[in-house]
């Protein structure tokens, strides 16, 4: 595989840009500074899929597209099913020599957001990781709906206010944890499962870089916070980042088949997560005296994920 | 630092930002949509895009390159290339491919594609910053003249 | 390379396997299949074929059957030959991607061994499952025995990728009774059958890296419209292709196939209209009612999408009473078929009386004395002038005599 060099920053930057400005994202999304560092981290032709969400259809607008390589989005579950048949499909064109360049260097990745992940489109993705396609699947974590209006999906963590857990006198918003789509990608027995965040792009550059060019179906959760729906200011992307690994709500890991697990981040000063929700227009109901109490499960949840990770990687099972 | 080095068309293709996404498209009919819907990048050979800079590529009219998003933003990043240490930071957080970085150098803003969303003025390091946002009707050599010193340290 | 895999002049095949040897033969290069009955043997056979070396493309089995569909597109969207099959429940969980594949003009071939929609559950034939797939955009082929399962899946692969063409294509054959009863099949040569098909030459193919495209763009109020239209006229356009190519099998085989197929129509003044297995049943029935004095004819619907109305309408320009069988619960309205034969009809110069009949719901047989009751109906149709029963009624249904809808017309 060729790679891009990720040695530093200013290698990195000349790498040539294969995703394209004038989508329609919104200002400061995250999920385009995940695709453009996963798309400049190899010099490959890729063939990307993509499920719907943000990310599609604000990147392949009739009759504009943002994608220099071959791109396909079919429906809301089955970009992993679409890329996986795909790269079969290279496999029998290769051995039968009808390609138009037989050798020519391909990796295949697909596109999620969390609603198409963890809850419509889980099927697909586990029935591809169960059949050991060579692909990268990429999960951009908004933790709602965005695209429909910022409903509540099974990655909302718990608290969050939503269109569909809606905060208010009765109620703190979502009342369910969040959904540990690592662990159960890992279980699938995928050689490379990954947590990751843009705000730290090289331990992002690297698992992307170690996802392509592992073989078999790798996984990465990224963080992609949502100033639209999470209620902050577009600006403020990369900061909320910051504030959402140091805090731990978002610890970096990563799971080698299925059992070795590997910690990549260690904030020196792990920040409360006050800190993280009080950013957040999202999380505010949660500071009135009546909701203080699920900052404090919200923090010990938290705490005690962390331990469990901790154990977990020690034991390495 | 002269205004030249803040062109608003700094190393642009002559494709880029021709079409407004949301208004004036030429609406065209059934019969000259593409077949299914698809959409090349590309006019030509573009078997080697990965290695091409944008200025370099030989973009359809269907890439969004081609498109412009600069009337969504009412403030603008204006560069400062005095200041900057080319860190990078701006280059690789932009969520629009906005920033122009060749040869490990930042060299300035698309402004076809640059929303407005200060991304790259938060992740700048220096001091005073080498990115800072002004009204999309500031004048550029205005700007950079009314540029802040640095600042000094805040005691703890 | 593959192994070869030898076939005789004469074989004895039911229509499942004659449809997986068509996929063998055209070299399909990649499978992706859900099982569902009764169309499960035709994936398991092509499964085969791959374990056994006498292919050299890939079955990808997954975990349902919307996925295989989602697999099709992604795979065909890569460059090369696709084909699957599946049934009923099945169909239904593929319809959202039927649509995708149709607007985004892939050339997959769909063998579909009609079976009734639950609910109640059911395993057995009707065409409920063609019928929710009217609409998804695709070429819809009718195939009445196995010959013609095995003729017409070779077939649709040369209509589907042709370049005029690029719409995706079901092939039809009637569950059980067609999918699972042994009969002759006279198979063409690996060698004739390869030749007859020929290779795929892809269209915006996702693996040329030279030529990178988007597959599956948004289009909303601005643009939906007139790629919908563009693939609609691409619909209608087919025909000449489909012509051609059936033209080119018979020089093949000797084996004709129509749009319209019409048996004993020439004098008719009464006839059936139907698909599928029916079809061979109403014409032992016409041969009976002429041997009773009824000038009776079948005319049978072999491709369904696009319909043939200009066709239709030639073949029934001397009929005087029609009688439209549909084997799909229709739901709150007349037969879709028989719509779509009125629709031909009521424009027409002669516009004859057509009533509708409903019958083998989930695998309800039809017999002869049946359709031959529906001969008699339509005489006494022609002889009064009007139509002398409900229009819409139920054949072979236990209970009371169900019908729907009287006529005002004389």
């Amino acid at each position: 595989m060729a790679i891009t060099s990720i040695k530093n920053l200013k290698e990195f930057s000349t790498s040539n840009d294969r995703f394209e400005g004038a989508h329609t994202l919104c200002p400061g999304c995250a999920h385009s500074m995940i695709v453009r560092e996963l798309m400049n981290c190899t010099d490959d032709n890729l063939v990307v899929s993509a499920n719907t969400g943000c990310l599609e259809v604000s990147t392949a607008v009739y009759p504009f597209t943002s994608w220099d390589t071959s791109w396909i989005h079919i429906g809301f579950e089955n970009a992993a099913t679409s890329v996986s048949a795909a790269q079969v499909m290279h496999k029998v064109r290769k051995k039968k020599g009808t390609l138009k360049d037989n050798d020519a260097p391909v990796k295949f990745v697909a596109f999620g957001g969390d609603g198409s992940t963890f809850d419509i489109g889980f099927q697909w993705l586990s029935g591809a990781f169960e059949r050991q396609h060579d692909f990268t699947y990429i999960c951009l974590d908004n933790e709602n709906y965005a695209n429909t209006g910022g409903q509540r999906s099974s990655a909302t963590p718990i608290g969050a206010t939503t269109s569909t857990s809606v905060a208010g006198t009765h109620s703190y918003g979502k009342k369910e944890k969040k959904k540990d789509i690592v662990s159960i990608m890992a279980a699938h027995g995928s050689p490379y499962v990954a947590q990751l965040a843009p705000n730290k792009w090289k331990m992002m550059a690297k698992g992307f870089q170690k996802a392509l060019e592992t073989e078999g179906p790798c996984f990465i959760n990224t963080v992609s916070p949502c100033c639209t729906e999470w209620k902050f200011e577009p600006k403020d992307t990369i900061s909320i980042t910051d504030l959402a690994v140091d805090s731990l709500m978002f610890p970096m890991y990563e799971i080698i088949d299925g059992h070795e697990l590997n910690i990549l981040y260690r904030p020196k000063n792990v920040l409360k997560v006050e800190d993280y929700l009080g950013a957040q227009g999202r999380y505010k109901h949660l500071f009135k005296p009546e909701y203080r109490h699920i900052i404090d499960k919200i923090q010990k949840d938290i705490d005690e994920d962390w331990a469990r990770l901790q154990r977990r990687e020690e034991a390495r099972v | 630092m002269s205004v030249e080095q803040q062109d608003l068309n700094l190393l642009a293709n002559e494709k880029r930002g021709r079409f407004q996404l949301e208004a004036g498209q030429d609406l065209y009919g059934w019969n000259e949509v593409t077949q299914g819907s698809v959409l090349p990048a590309f006019e030509g050979d573009a078997s080697n895009v990965a290695n091409q800079k944008a200025e370099e590529r030989n973009y359809s009219d269907y890439n969004s390159y081609s498109a412009t998003v600069s009337s969504w933003r009412v403030i603008k990043p204006v560069f400062n290339i005095d200041v900057c240490i080319d860190c990078q930071n701006c280059w690789v957080w932009c969520p629009d491919s906005s920033i122009l970085s060749r040869d490990k150098q930042m060299l300035g803003i698309d402004y076809d594609h640059c929303k407005g969303c200060e991304v790259c003025v938060e992740v700048c390091p220096t001091n005073p910053k080498s990115l800072l946002m002004f009204s999309e009707y500031e004048d550029l050599g205005d700007a950079l003249a009314s540029w802040p010193e640095k600042k000094k340290k805040e005691k703890k | 390379m593959a192994v070869e895999f030898e076939v005789n002049e004469r074989e004895v095949w039911d229509g499942n396997y004659a449809a997986s040897q068509a996929l063998r033969q055209a070299d399909v290069d990649v499978v992706v299949a859900y099982p569902i009955t009764p169309s499960t043997p035709i994936v398991e056979n092509y499964g085969s074929y791959v374990g056994n070396g006498y292919i050299d493309g890939e079955f990808i089995m997954v975990e349902s059957e919307h996925a295989a569909m989602s697999g099709c597109i992604g795979a065909s969207a890569a460059g090369g030959r696709v084909a699957t099959a599946t049934s009923s429940q099945g169909f239904a969980l593929m319809v959202e991607v039927l649509y995708q594949a149709s607007g985004m003009r892939l050339p997959i071939v769909l063998n579909v061994v009609n079976r009734a929609l639950a609910s109640p559950l059911n395993v057995r034939g009707d065409h409920a499952d063609m019928y929710l797939g009217r609409d998804c955009g695709w070429l819809q082929v009718s195939a009445f025995n196995a010959q013609e399962a095995y003729d017409l899946a070779l077939c649709a692969f040369r209509i589907a990728e042709h370049h005029d063409v690029r719409l995706p294509m079901m092939v039809h054959q009637d569950g059980f009774i067609t999918s699972h009863t042994a009969q002759n099949v006279y198979p063409l040569s690996n060698e004739a059958a390869k030749k007859f098909v020929g290779t795929i030459d892809p269209v915006d193919d996702m693996l040329d890296f030279s030529r990178p495209v988007t597959y599956g763009a948004q289009t909303e109020e601005d643009w939906h419209f007139e790629h919908k239209a563009k693939q609609h006229k691409a619909i209608m356009d087919s025909v000449p292709v489909i012509e051609e190519v059936f033209a080119e099998f018979k020089a093949l085989t000797g084996r004709e196939y129509k749009r319209v197929e019409a048996y004993d129509m020439e004098d008719a003044e009464v006839c059936i209209i139907g698909l599928g297995t029916t079809v061979e049943s109403a014409r032992v029935a016409a041969k009976e009612m002429r041997k009773e004095g009824v000038k009776a004819g079948v005319v049978a619907m072999r491709v369904f999408r696009p319909f043939p109305y200009e066709e239709l309408r030639e073949v029934l320009k001397n009929v005087k009473s029609i009688g439209v069988t549909d084997r799909s619960s229709p739901g709150g309205a007349m037969g879709a078929f028989y719509n779509e034969v009125s629709a031909a009809m009521m424009t027409s110069e002669s516009r004859p009386l057509v009533t509708n009949y409903i019958y083998g719901l989930g695998g309800r047989d039809i017999s002869i004395e049946n359709l031959k009751t529906i001969f008699k109906e339509q005489q006494a149709n022609a002889d009064a002038g009007h139509i002398t029963t409900d229009i819409q009624q139920f054949v072979n249904l236990r209970g009371p005599k169900l019908g729907f809808f009287k006529s005002k017309r004389s």
